[in-house]
């Protein structure tokens, strides 16, 4: 039963631990790694990608995305007359109310 | 004045919070990213198992970690976010193996409650945002652009207040969520919600699931084909998606921890509360889920964070016990466990307390740590430096040298021990016993002092004395050759290796000899202007026999030069500067790379690189080592040279990723050594020390050693007594039967073996919360007193407690007195011969009285209302520093006369602390739970009453750590005569399993390393471009500001680390030469 559970375990390179003897448990691994101490400026991310979060409070970018709502159906019932569309924007304003 | 502190780390936090395995540092290598709080390292997955690549320090503390992989790319990136609200995304450059800043951002809002189940971090397994639950009732999106690029960030309202859990679902045409929640009434849901991008909402998801399990905490997302979520409760696994619902009962027990094993999610890895590891199987048909199955595979520690690697290894990091390798067998082993621990790494966390002691009286403080929680504690005995363990010692005055020898060439080990002493030489090798005894080498001239003893080829062996140069045969130990020094010159200092000696009479001659087979030939003789101080041609290029260099330490202009063998030409000279002498040089090579060492008679150690092909010298440094003469040696530990200075504070030079390191002999002074490798004794040392010749073997050769004692038990306080050379703990083990969960012992333990040799249980529902040693007034013995108290389940807080008392006979815990206390008595302080304990909101001194019947009680004196719950106290002289639970410092005072407690000072703050600590007269240190460190001073000189009641707060910076104990102390050796030892040093251990130390420096330091800290940050980066200002600011809900009066010690003593070009930067900055810099960083490194 369990050796069916526990059969083929992902095998991503078979050399991976292949050589690797359980250690003396009362003895930890001592390995050290170096410590990274960066000196380089791509440290500094680019410009471009500081991100912030919007300013616009959610209740004011709702109120905004609705009088841009009411205007739109005119050109967007000609472009997309899916109801679809139509349909979708209601539940999702109803959401924050 | 302690006013100006330094914070340095002394052991890197261990605990391990989260873990990813992933792609990291090439499309090929598979690596395991592990972070610990403020660290994360990135390993390597090899044949031979991790192989650790490298440890970041991250200036914030970890609240996600995540790999994913952007549309396009070949690796994957690390996602990190961090507690205050900072995150970052990162990319290797394997070109240049750094870390390159993808992005990063501050995603705080202005508004909002933080949210009491911690942060959540997740990422859309199609890469299309970066979904945030920071503050309750928000979800925070950072959409990714289609060339993987972040967007601004943008705030979704979330009904649901109480969120238990987040994650993405796979497999939706449009980023979906699913939600955990509790709703008002207790009950917990799963909902699920679609992210409109553009519209910037949520739109109702495909399914939801209501009434789940009540112990719900955990989603496991399930990828393609399968898809939907494992929901996991306390007494039910529940799959859920849109069109199925399978659940399976489990065993009750908290899911901690899991992990994906197959790529396919059909199995998973499952670690709980006591450390039991499940596997969980989902089974399908025709990519269907046909239903759940759950199987026990064994125990590990008590996972935090489960990373299935590869080939069966798994990965288990831990908060409460070490961390651990482990293998997946097929099989079961003899107990029934499929799991096999193949490796495990040290996890000093949780610290909840700790004790400095001298139990070696060597005068070198040992930490010993209550670590870890439920079955994983454990007590940890931390000690700094590298120790020496004593085989054989014989009382010897006045050695002038030692030397080992072979008794013939090709013999691994030495038989002879040459002594040499001011007017003889005696010679010591081992018998067939196995003991040292006196022997002769004949060809020796032992009625004089030996200058240097060598091997040489040909079994052979050299003896220089004042007069001549003896070669003689190891096997007939006769006199084969023997050089003269010219009439009326005597030798002052030798040296020699197998095929070579160089040797230097008065006068300033040099004279250069080869040793052939029986011969002995003055090669070169050079007279240099001044008198020759020391020698070396210690072989480090190729010829492990023959060297081509010869380093010379001078009289009169104080030099140090590299001579060309055997022309001896003059290649190099470098003037040492100041006026002391160099005492000894050494040619020596550390990984690869080829160094000089030059010690000079006041304890400076200067340092160079050695360019092998011309001789040139390079990258010098200085340390200061002692204040004594050093002498330098070559040994051998583990197939790896080392090098022992032997000083009045001897020191091993070694070196580990390309850097030289000084760590502490735990000795107090060694005149000479020399390595010492017989049959009986392998690996050994000799030391010269205090008229006393020691054979002993050496430790590891790191600085920190940590030894472990399982406890199988949870240890909460610990104290040492020294007159019974015991510790006493409060500790509790969990029952396995569910009606009595816990128990509370106070137990015992020898203070060489950690046996517990006595154990006193505690009363149903009784918690140990202080422990003390001390002694009262009027009575000669040494008791250990308990703070308990009756924690029961419909208490908000205790309303009784017991102060007992006990003493130690015939190695027992002697129960003398106990009293009953109205509340819990959180802290116990030896005070003026009295006891004082902090119960509940009350400060309470206690009188040790005499009875007629001549037994003890303890009776009430005094108390001192007025706290919310006062926790940690501390004392000094009359004055009494209290860390209360939400109401900061307050400094009480007791009035002998009045007999009284009143408080003199407070500060007004709201910091709820956790942990206090008196730093002088009038300053005192404190920890709070937001990871501050503050101090606050009395203001005895203030104008007004009102004025003089407040603590004026003057100095703040974050931590980044929760700090359990502070306590007065050192790790290393103290020498009242350095500078160093003047610095008074605070000690603290975290929740993390962090060590640090806290040194008060003096002014002019501390406004020297202010300029150096501020020169480090411009050339030292943040990783992820996290600011270290930030970082090491003040921080709690109410303000931020920035750190005063601390440095960040980890900040500057990274200067060591850096490259030879950014040390120059740092020092045209500071005005000051990189090897004063590096001599003054080098000393602070020896403060912890």
């Amino acid at each position: 039963m369990m050796g069916y559970m526990l059969g083929d375990l992902p095998s991503f390179d078979p050399h991976n631990f292949s050589q690797l003897r359980p250690s003396d448990p009362s003895n930890p691994s001592k390995v050290v790694p170096t410590t990274y101490r960066p000196t380089h400026s791509r440290t500094s991310p680019p410009p471009d990608q500081v991100i912030t979060t919007e300013a616009k409070n959610i209740l004011i970018r709702n109120f905004y995305q609705r009088a841009e709502e009411k205007l739109r159906p005119k050109r967007a019932a000609t472009e997309h007359p899916t109801p679809e569309h139509g349909c979708k924007q209601p539940r999702a304003s109803t959401t924050w109310s | 004045m302690s006013t100006w502190n330094y914070v340095v780390t002394a052991h890197k936090p261990t605990n391990v919070t989260h873990s990813c395995v992933g792609n990291f540092t090439s499309p090929q290598e598979l690596n395991l990213i592990v972070a610990k709080c403020t660290r994360i390292e990135i390993h390597l997955l090899t044949a031979q198992g991790l192989q650790p690549m490298l440890d970041v320090p991250i200036y914030g503390r970890i609240a996600t970690l995540e790999l994913f992989r952007p549309h396009g790319e070949a690796q994957d990136f690390l996602f990190i976010a961090t507690e205050r609200y900072k995150f970052c995304v990162l990319q290797w450059d394997s070109e240049t193996s750094e870390l390159i800043t993808r992005a990063m951002g501050d995603v705080s809002d202005r508004i909002g409650r933080p949210t009491d189940n911690g942060q959540i971090g997740i990422i859309d397994p199609d890469c299309r945002l970066i979904g945030l639950h920071l503050y309750d009732g928000l979800f925070k999106v950072i959409p990714f652009d289609n060339k993987g690029q972040l967007k601004e960030a943008f705030n979704i309202r979330l009904e649901e207040l109480q969120v238990l859990d987040i994650k993405f679902l796979y497999g939706c045409s449009k980023p979906t969520i699913v939600v955990l929640y509790q709703d008002n009434k207790d009950a917990r849901h799963v909902k699920t919600y679609e992210v409109a991008l553009k519209e910037k909402d949520f739109v109702e998801g495909p399914w939801s699931q209501n009434n789940l399990d009540n112990g719900a905490d955990l989603l496991i997302p399930v990828p393609p084909p399968l898809c939907g979520v494992l929901i996991v409760g306390e007494e039910t696994i529940v799959y859920c998606s849109a069109n199925a619902f399978k659940a399976i009962p489990i065993r009750p027990s908290i899911t901690k921890a899991y992990g994906r094993v197959d790529a396919d999610g059909s199995r998973y890895l499952l670690g709980d509360h006591a450390g039991l590891l499940h596997l969980l199987v989902i089974t399908h048909e025709k990519e269907k889920v046909t239903g759940l199955k759950i199987e026990l595979l064994g125990e590990t520690s008590i996972a935090s964070t489960i990373s299935y690697l590869d080939n069966a290894v798994v990965f288990i990091g831990s908060s409460y016990g070490d961390s651990q390798l482990i293998k997946l067998n097929l099989q079961p082993d003899a107990k029934g466990s499929y799991v096999e621990v193949l490796e495990r790494f040290v996890n000093l966390g949780p610290i909840v307390d700790f004790c400095v002691v001298d139990l070696e009286r060597q005068g070198q403080g040992q930490v010993v740590t209550c670590s870890g929680a439920y079955k994983d504690g454990s007590l940890r005995v931390v000690r700094n430096g590298i120790g020496i363990n004593e085989q054989a010692s014989v009382e010897l005055q006045g050695i002038k040298g030692m030397w080992s020898l072979r008794s013939s060439t090709d013999d691994p080990f030495d038989t002879f021990l040459v002594v040499s002493f001011i007017s003889e030489t005696r010679i010591l090798a081992m018998n067939l016993e196995d003991e040292l005894e006196e022997t002769e080498i004949e060809g020796f001239n032992s009625q004089v002092q030996t200058l240097f003893c060598h091997d040489a080829v040909y079994n052979q062996l050299v003896q220089v004395t004042s007069s001549s140069v003896r070669l003689v045969s190891s096997t007939s130990r006769e006199l084969l050759n023997e050089w003269h020094a010219p009439s009326g010159y005597s030798v002052n200092v030798a040296t020699a290796n197998a095929t070579q000696v160089l040797l230097a009479t008065g006068g300033g001659h040099l004279v250069y000899l080869e040793i052939g087979d029986g011969t002995l030939t003055e090669v070169k003789h050079a007279q240099l202007e001044y008198e020759i101080s020391c020698l070396d041609i210690n072989p480090i290029g190729e010829n492990s026999n023959y060297s081509h260099l010869a380093a010379v330490g001078m009289w009169t202009d104080i030099s140090v030069r590299i001579f060309s063998l055997p022309e001896l030409n003059l290649i190099t000279k470098e003037q040492l500067g100041g006026e002391i002498i160099p005492r000894s040089v050494l040619l020596c090579s550390f990984e690869g790379t080829s160094y000089l060492l030059c010690a000079l008679g006041d304890g400076h150690l200067l340092n160079f690189q050695v360019n092998m092909s011309n001789g040139e010298l390079t990258d010098r440094k200085k340390v200061s080592l002692g204040t004594q003469p050093i002498t330098l040696r070559t040994f051998s530990s583990k197939n790896t040279t080392h090098v022992f200075a032997s000083s009045d504070r001897p020191t091993v030079i070694y070196s580990s990723n390309k850097k030289l390191l000084y760590s502490n002999v735990n000795l107090k002074e060694v005149g000479h050594m020399c390595p010492f490798n017989s049959a009986a004794f392998p690996d050994s040392l000799a030391i010269a020390k205090e008229g006393e010749l020691t054979i002993g073997t050496i430790d590891d050769i790191q600085k920190l050693h940590i030894r472990t004692i399982p406890l199988g038990e949870h240890a909460r306080r610990i104290c040492h007594q020294e007159q019974s050379r015991t510790f006493a703990i409060c500790c509790l083990k969990n029952q396995s039967s569910a009606d009595e969960s816990e128990m509370h012992f106070i137990r015992l333990l020898d203070d060489q073996t950690l046996e517990c040799i006595s154990t006193y249980p505690l009363d149903t529902f009784e918690y140990g919360c202080s422990i003390l040693s001390c002694s009262f007034s009027d009575d000669t013995n040494v008791y250990y007193c308990v703070g308990t108290a009756y924690v029961l389940p419909e208490e908000n807080e205790p309303t009784k407690g017991r102060i007992l008392v006990f003493i130690v006979e015939d190695g027992k815990l002697q129960l003398i007195a106990e009293k009953e206390t109205k509340g819990a008595v959180y802290s116990l302080n030896a005070f003026n011969g009295k006891l004082l304990a902090a119960i509940n909101q009350k400060i309470q001194l206690y009188k040790w009285m005499l009875r007629e019947d001549g037994s003890r009680e303890i009776q009430t004196e005094c108390g001192h209302h007025g706290h919310i719950l006062a926790l940690y106290v501390k004392t000094r002289g009359d004055f009494i520093v209290v860390g209360d639970l939400m109401k900061s410092i307050s400094l009480l005072i007791y009035k002998h006369e009045e007999g009284a407690i009143e408080e003199r000072a407070r500060d007004y703050n709201a910091n709820w602390m956790s942990a206090v600590e008196i730093l002088d007269d009038d300053t005192y240190l404190g920890a709070e739970n937001n990871f501050n460190l503050f101090t606050v001073r009395k203001n005895s000189e203030g104008a007004t009453d009102e004025e003089r009641g407040r603590l004026e707060v003057i100095g703040e910076y974050h931590l980044g750590e929760f700090v359990n104990r502070f306590r007065h102390g050192s790790l290393v050796m103290r020498l009242p005569d350095s500078e160093v030892g003047q610095i008074q040093t605070v000690i603290f251990g975290t929740v993390n399993g962090a060590i640090g130390v806290i040194a008060s420096l003096p002014h002019d330091q501390y406004v020297f390393l202010e300029k150096l800290q501020s020169n480090l940050r411009k050339v030292i980066k943040g990783v992820g471009g996290l600011s270290h200002e930030q970082w090491r600011s003040f921080n709690n809900e109410k303000r931020t500001a920035e750190a005063k009066n601390f440095l960040d010690g980890d900040l500057i003593e990274s200067f060591l680390d850096l490259s030879r070009g950014k040390m120059e930067e740092v020092s045209k900055g500071m005005g000051v030469s990189v090897e004063e810099l590096s001599k003054r960083v080098e000393e602070l490194t020896r403060l912890h």
